[in-house]
């Protein structure tokens, strides 16, 4: 398939992914919309990496999704830590660092 | 040798058109579900569609890492933590500064909406002209990938493990509960 049809894909997945990071009031699900950004910039270097056929694009694919996996780790971590305080992971009321 | 600009097959444009939509559709349903458990099962969906348009672009390995590691692993530890917060929403969005975020995806959607017009203009400058047949023998098969790991970037290979194990120890930290002041720090 021609790579510019690619590229679109992982331009309208990052858009949706942004939508829902910007627009959600739930860490669990702003944290679901991460992943699917961090899927659309997968998708865009493995494009990218094929129409210059060079490698090295999949070797950063890889380290994203070492990332992704530390990233949600860590997240999960704070959402599962917030929940136990508070019973709520509403974002626009969490304000613990600042008191 | 001009492979570059060979017609994709009938297989080929059914395979990714079906694998583009599921991926979009799936999407859209994982940002607007407001059980948690649902938007996974729908993210689940959308990574394996993603995985198979990694395989159309001939990236073997990476295709099967996504459904090991993304949709397996890393789906699993956000179905326990969807099991430990569950409760679903009655207002999943947010209404404190609205006009503001809805200005930035706005906005964004305008900048995407220019940039996808330009890859449409330049389609057929040959990065973007991607063929059905790849480009040497074995591009993006285990071998070449594993051998490009360990020779340019052992270094940032490495450092990644660090940075896994960092997480892992940081996950347990955070997600543990909250010790109390009188047991005596023992834990």
């Amino acid at each position: 398939m021609p790579g510019h049809l690619y590229i679109l894909v992982s331009l309208a997945l990052f858009f949706i992914g942004t939508t829902g990071v910007l627009m959600r009031r739930n860490a669990l699900f702003v944290l679901m919309s991460l992943e699917l950004q961090l899927a659309a910039g997968s998708l865009a270097l493995l494009a990218f990496s094929r129409g210059l056929g060079d490698q090295r694009g999949h070797v950063v694919a890889f380290f994203v999704m070492a990332l992704a996996a530390a990233e949600a780790a860590i997240g999960l971590g704070i959402v599962v830590s917030i929940y136990r305080l508070r019973a709520k992971i509403d974002l626009a009321t969490i304000d613990e660092l600042r008191n | 040798m001009n492979l570059a600009h060979v017609a994709p097959t009938l297989l080929e444009k059914i395979a990714f058109f079906v694998l583009a939509a599921g991926a979009l559709g799936g999407a859209l349903v994982t940002i607007t579900r407001k059980s948690a458990v649902a938007a996974l099962i729908a993210l689940i969906g959308t990574l394996c569609a993603t995985a198979g348009l990694y395989a159309t672009l001939s990236a073997h390995f990476l295709a099967v890492l996504q459904v090991l590691v993304y949709a397996g692993a890393i789906m699993v530890l956000f179905i326990f933590a969807a099991m430990m917060v569950s409760h679903d929403e009655e207002h999943p969005i947010a209404l404190r500064g609205l006009f503001l975020r809805t200005a930035g995806v706005l906005s964004i959607g305008y900048l995407f909406y220019r940039i996808a017009w330009l890859v449409v203009r330049e389609r057929t400058i040959d990065v973007l002209a991607a063929a059905s047949t790849p480009p040497i023998p074995d591009f993006g098969n285990v071998a070449s990938i594993g051998r490009l790991l360990f020779s340019d970037f052992l270094f940032p290979f490495e450092a990644i493990s660090l940075l896994l194990l960092a997480a892992v120890v940081g996950g347990v930290v955070l997600a543990r509960p909250p010790r109390t002041r009188n047991d005596g720090g023992a834990t």
